[in-house]
């Protein structure tokens, strides 16, 4: 492995240097070198929001660098567009697909550059679509590949794993020398993985270099030839794979200083209000226990898509569970929906606050009322204006969200007032149990530590609280109690004294 | 896991209309020699402005007005006609008729980021005030020009109208683009992912403002061909042609979302709406109740076609004791 490495040698097709992108407030990527030799699996590793999608979107066009330098072949490279990159012979597996649902595979495969004939014979005459010909290319191709598939089947009818051997397909089309796969195993079986290792296997022997963006530890050992770590948007090291051990990938991935301060309080905590015993919903949540204190934080940490969201969809029945149950005040429950679950006190906020969390358009006293429409209606369902505003300006003033009047529009507003809004909304129902999703997502510095300070209230005056954060010191600051979950079930629970940013991820990955 | 579709939805829908038109003719007039030529005269410019509009709903967009436009064009060619003017002027000025009036249509949704629908459904209450406001006699043309009628009056082996030639001749025609060249495949692309179709390099401004000037082309064809089986029109009078169209298309298998349908499939939904409607007619319907069953054959079109069918698969195949989907539902 070592000598096949060497012999692949010196030999780099894409080079970066010093790439550096900015979005306002927030630096996404800083001063990056990777370098992608021919050949070789690449692994690209980090946590949530170190900048691997940034890092992506960069080299296929979506995004351009503000500084710093690209070089494919030893030539700059600027890519425009990801039309562009694809013509340049870059081409990108997206984890969400691309594909076009009601089209066969061929027409997919071929979709904006297909291969064409000349209508009267004229080679700069009008053309036509020659199907005998892209057919051809394409059963090449999947030989290529080593299967054989029907290429007249609509996408729509196949699996997950097959729609991504056409992406596969699609990007070799373009006679692609570089191949970025953006964590192409998350929704794959084993068994299915173990195909697509066979595929990535028989690519790199065909001299084609991929840049594999994962963080399953697993995968990368089994595939990467090398592997570069990113941490908060900055290169940390690159190294062979068959050099490095697991502990010391974490530790690239971690090292990260705690630089905001977490104002949790110390609060005295009280009985289990809360539980679920074996919560699980089929092919996505396998049967998690978990139990909430009063006035205890209990923080959800794990990877994306290791089904911290749908865990607690579940818990406030927001998504039907298939099994186990949920206690609360030791007495089983059965939640039918959401509005019996607000009833009985449990809020879900969401992490999406643009699409699930508020109603962008209107005010925040709307926003904050919503949830409690009926109770501060009168005869007939009309609303009690004076409540209403009662309610907007209790809470504009204790979550001091920064607005001109109650009456302002939520879209105006930053995404850290937008947060509080919702925030508020929430506590105007008054819950004892508060599912948080990401409370500081996109949230600036200034408001992060406003917000922290409001759950931190929150759970002095005795609310439970179940946090979820990709943000590792946000866990490990506000916490009392974390629960780790991977692939949907629950991994591991530490407790405030064992926790570490090591120990969470040694969970989580 | 390989398994192939042998038969299609157009196959079927093929068979269906082909049993329907034996039944008609074994139990009513139908078979006979005028009942087959009203048939086909009365078909042709459905089936292309049928086949206008599944262009149209490739995209995830819609024409309101495509019966006004159609009737506009119409009026255009009889007044020239009228006017004395020959066919290769009349014709010509018809069809741009059609283009200029789509392309705007096209060009509003475009550039002010307004869906199709509200544009369309505007301009349509537009033409209407306008035609009736401004033009004499409220747009009626009597007694059109012999020049003119000769075309909607013409036959082959004295059954096939002309005018169901051209329409033929266009449906497969469009067949033909809409399976061999990129303008037909960045339809389906812009209506199907429209951001996967940006990332194909296809632009969706652009194939949109494409697809309502071929449309107001077909518009204008099936306009002139539908004024010459006239004696006299006005230009609203083929105000709500569009619904038919949109039946059509919908009944044939076009996706009232985009993305997905064939043009063979509306041309056969056009012969199935107007063999729904004649049925009809045989059976005493009045006019109304065509109207209300036309519009429930559509409802259950729509629901085939845009229905996500996968949940109730779960649910059947849990019925039979299956817990897992076979391979193609979404896991």
């Amino acid at each position: 492995m070592q000598e096949e490495n060497e012999s692949r040698g010196s030999d780099t097709i894409l080079r970066m240097r010093g790439i550096c992108k900015s979005f306002p407030g927030v630096r996404a990527i800083h001063d990056m070198d990777i370098d992608l030799r021919r050949g070789e699996v690449h692994a690209i590793c980090g946590e949530n929001g170190a900048g691997k999608s940034t890092l992506m979107k960069l080299i296929t066009g979506v995004y351009q660098p503000d500084s710093g330098s690209m070089e494919l072949d030893g030539h700059p490279l600027v890519v425009h567009n990801p039309n562009d990159a694809y013509a340049k012979g870059i081409a990108i597996i997206f984890q969400e697909t691309s594909l076009f649902p009601d089209l066969s595979i061929l027409e997919n495969i071929f979709m904006g550059h297909e291969v064409r004939k000349p209508l009267l014979g004229l080679a700069k005459g009008p053309s036509y679509l020659d199907y005998p010909g892209m057919r051809a290319r394409a059963r090449a191709i999947f030989e290529r590949l080593g299967m054989t598939i029907d290429l007249e089947r609509r996408v729509a009818e196949l699996s997950v794993a097959s729609r991504q051997m056409v992406e596969i397909a699609k990007a070799l089309s373009f006679d692609s020398r570089i191949l970025i796969l953006d964590e192409p195993t998350a929704a794959l079986t084993n068994k299915e993985v173990d195909t697509l290792f066979s595929t990535i296997r028989k690519l790199r022997g065909a001299g084609v270099s991929m840049l594999y963006i994962s963080h399953r530890l697993d995968e990368i050992f089994e595939i990467a030839d090398r592997v570069t770590v990113i941490r908060d948007g900055e290169f940390v090291n690159c190294d062979n794979v068959s050099a490095v051990t697991r502990d010391r990938l974490v530790s690239w991935m971690v090292g990260r200083t705690l630089d905001t301060l977490y104002p949790k309080e110390n609060v005295a905590i009280g009985e289990v209000i809360f539980e679920a015993r074996g919560v699980r919903q089929d092919g996505v949540i396998e049967g998690v226990d978990l139990a909430l204190r009063k006035g205890e934080i209990l923080g959800i940490a794990g990877l994306a898509g290791a089904g911290r969201t749908e865990l607690a969809l579940l818990l406030c029945a927001l998504a039907r569970k298939d099994g186990g149950e949920i206690r609360l005040d030791g007495a089983i429950v059965d939640l039918r929906n959401y509005q019996d679950a607000m009833a009985r006190g449990i809020f879900y906020i969401s992490e999406d606050r643009q699409k699930c969390g508020l109603v962008l358009p209107m005010t925040i006293r709307e926003n904050i009322s919503f949830p409690l429409l009926r109770s501060i209606s009168g005869l007939l369902g009309i609303v009690d204006l004076r409540r209403d505003r009662d309610l907007g300006a209790t809470y504009m003033e204790s979550l001091a969200i920064k607005a001109p009047g109650m009456d302002f529009i939520v879209n105006n507003l930053s995404g850290g007032n937008q947060q509080k809004v919702s925030v508020a909304k929430a506590l105007a129902t008054k819950p004892r149990i508060l599912i948080l999703d990401e409370p500081t997502r996109g949230v600036d510095v200034g408001a992060k530590s406003e917000i922290h300070h409001i759950i931190s209230n929150l759970a002095k005056s005795g609310t439970s609280i179940l946090m979820i954060s990709s943000d590792l010191p946000e866990i490990l600051g506000m916490s009392d109690r974390v629960l780790v979950m991977k692939k949907g079930a629950k991994q591991g629970e530490l407790s405030r004294a064992e926790l570490s940013q090591e120990k969470i991820l040694h969970l989580a990955l | 896991m390989e398994k192939k579709r042998v038969v299609t939805r157009e196959f079927t829908l093929g068979a269906i209309v082909l049993i329907f038109m034996i039944f008609l003719a074994l139990t009513t007039g139908f078979g006979s020699t005028s009942g087959l030529f009203s048939m086909m005269l009365d078909v042709s410019p459905t089936m292309i402005g049928a086949i206008a509009m599944a262009l149209i709903i490739f995209t995830g967009n819609i024409d309101i007005s495509a019966g006004t436009i159609l009737g506009f064009v119409g009026f255009v060619a009889a007044i020239l006609a009228k006017a004395g003017l020959p066919f290769y002027v009349f014709m010509p000025a018809g069809i741009l008729t059609g283009m200029a009036l789509a392309s705007l249509n096209g060009w509003i949704s475009v550039t002010f980021k307004v869906p199709s629908i509200v544009v369309t459904l505007a301009m349509n209450m537009v033409h209407i005030g306008f035609y009736v406001t401004f033009l004499p006699n409220a747009g009626w043309v009597l007694n059109l020009a012999d020049s003119f009628t000769f075309l909607g009056q013409g036959r082959f082996f004295d059954l096939v109208p002309y005018i169901f030639v051209i329409a033929l001749a266009v449906s497969f025609l469009f067949m033909w683009i809409v399976k061999y060249t990129k303008f037909g495949k960045s339809l389906y692309a812009v209506g199907g992912n429209r951001q996967a179709a940006i990332y194909a390099g296809i632009d969706p401004n652009a194939t949109i403002m494409k697809v309502y000037l071929v449309e107001g082309l077909l518009l204008g064809i099936a306009g002139i061909l539908k004024a010459t089986t006239a004696n006299r029109l006005m230009p609203s009078v083929f105000q709500g042609r569009e619904m038919i169209f949109i039946a059509a298309a919908v009944v044939g298998g076009v996706n009232i979302m985009g993305g997905s349908g064939k043009v063979l499939g509306a041309v056969f939904g056009a012969l199935l709406v107007y063999l729904l409607s004649i049925a009809m007619i045989y059976l005493g319907f009045q006019d109304y109740y065509q109207f209300a069953l036309q519009g429930i054959i559509v409802l259950i079109a729509v629901f085939i076609t845009v229905t996500d069918w996968r949940p109730l698969r779960k649910r059947i195949a849990r019925a039979f004791g299956q817990g897992r989907l076979p391979e193609g539902g979404r896991a």
